[in-house]
């Protein structure tokens, strides 16, 4: 047998080889798939959060998009502000609080800052709006955000991308478009600037994914995922939620309801647990990409279309008791095609009959 | 001092190939505790880097405790892209 260089190496050091590369493969699917898990629980817990304490009667009063917005973008900052604590807590204990701060200015540290910034406060308030604008209809485009990140990482990074994951990633975006247009009711209420700007949160997840995937390889997932959190909590914060505060003509606004939403002890409690899950679904995420690349990894997280609605019907549903809860029966067949598309992206089919045959 | 991760990239960028072994014995008198200079996590590190087209795999062998051993080198473009990234304070 050869390795790389034509020399003769043992058969026992070839097999070895082949096994610690197949294993670094099968660890990265596996975290880019709990990443989706992760992501889905703390969608589920910060669903759960903003449905108590004073939450409750903003949402039951919210009549325009602007509070409606305010509130999304203040949910976004509480979670990702206690995620980034958090990562700091988790990095403090790892002994990499150290490289945290010498990352922070640094090329690859701002570059994870831009990601966090488009993946953040820029993607989610286009989400948002979005939706809000066009309904149900902007979550095939933004379930658009794997094939945007394969895309980008192929050409950004000489990725991997043939013919059999482009089909695995058509797939799985189908069976995504499924669950969503299941999930939120098709209203059939096109607005033509609401799908641009939800093609901005599907530009923007795409490239946070495939350029702090990248990013991961150059800086230690644990430390990527403490700046992408503080940057984009901070920024909803002390920017964001201000900012629409201006905008919708109340400036005063968006300072009190940050004060009664971080004093609403109810909601805060639900908030740390969302914003512990949240650490996991974006550090996973980016160690997946980094691990097997954005095409792959990225659609393996995407299965959180699956797992959002799945873990919010068991934590919101049967856990705390809250009505309609349940998923449509769609979403199940829809995680199963989802699966083999991303078993197509992961690996050639036939490889199995070859293996089968050489046996 | 660098961060632990970009020490190991540039080191690529000082010798022709090297191990995860090689990349701890030269850095272990600056970063020895580091959870990050552990050999598993010195082994991810190389195999992300090679994944992402930033070394590449040189060799591989077993060493005297039957364990696979993997060398790699930073290409030109590689190198390029440390040194782009990563600046040696």
């Amino acid at each position: 047998m050869e390795n790389g260089s034509s020399i003769q190496v043992p058969d026992n050091a070839l097999a070895a080889k082949k096994k610690i590369t197949a294993s670094f493969f099968r660890k990265g699917i596996i975290l880019a798939i709990l990443s989706g898990m992760c992501y889905g629980c703390y969608s589920a817990f910060l669903y759960w959060a903003t449905g108590r304490g004073v939450w409750v009667n903003w949402y039951a009063l919210a009549a325009s998009t602007s509070s409606l917005l305010m509130l999304g973008a203040l949910g976004s900052a509480i979670n990702d502000t206690i995620s980034g604590i958090w990562c700091i807590i988790i990095a403090a204990f790892k002994g990499k609080l150290g490289d945290f701060f010498r990352v922070l200015n640094t090329k690859p540290g701002h570059i994870m800052m831009l990601c966090a910034l488009f993946g953040g406060p820029i993607a989610s308030t286009a989400y948002v709006v979005a939706f809000k604008m066009a309904g149900s209809m902007v979550i095939p485009i933004t379930a658009l955000c794997p094939a945007i990140g394969a895309i980008l990482g192929r050409l950004f990074f000489k990725q991997k991308l043939n013919l059999r994951m482009i089909i695995g990633i058509i797939i799985c975006v189908i069976a995504s478009c499924t669950i969503g247009l299941s999930a939120a009711g098709a209203d059939g209420n096109a607005k033509f600037a609401g799908c641009l700007i939800a093609l901005i949160a599907a530009f923007g997840w795409g490239f946070e994914g495939c350029v702090a995937g990248y990013g991961t390889s150059l800086i230690d997932y644990e430390i990527g995922i403490t700046i992408r959190q503080c940057t984009s909590g901070l920024t909803n914060l002390i920017i964001l939620v201000p900012l629409i505060g201006i905008i919708s003509g109340n400036a005063g606004s968006s300072f009190t309801h940050i004060v009664q939403a971080v004093t609403s002890g109810p909601a805060m409690i639900i908030f740390v647990i969302s914003g512990f899950f949240a650490v996991f679904a974006y550090s996973l995420w980016y160690k997946g990409n980094s691990m097997c690349g954005a095409a792959l990894g990225m659609t393996c997280n995407g299965m959180y279309s699956f797992w959002g609605p799945f873990f919010t019907w068991i934590i919101v549903g049967l856990l705390v008791g809250w009505p309609n809860m349940g998923l449509a029966p769609i979403s199940w067949v829809a995680a199963i095609v989802m699966a083999i598309g991303i078993f197509l992206i992961a690996m050639n089919p036939m490889d199995l009959f070859k293996k089968k045959e050489a046996l | 001092m660098l961060p632990v991760n970009y020490a190991i990239l540039k080191y690529f960028t000082k010798v022709d190939e090297g191990s995860a072994d090689d990349v701890i014995e030269a850095l272990k008198d600056k970063y020895g505790k580091s959870r990050l200079l552990k050999k598993n996590a010195v082994v991810e590190a190389l195999m992300t880097a090679e994944k992402n087209f930033i070394l590449e795999e040189t060799r591989f062998e077993l060493d005297e405790n039957n364990e696979i051993k993997i060398y790699y080198k930073a290409p030109e473009d590689g190198k390029a892209t440390i040194n782009n990234y990563i600046k040696e304070k």
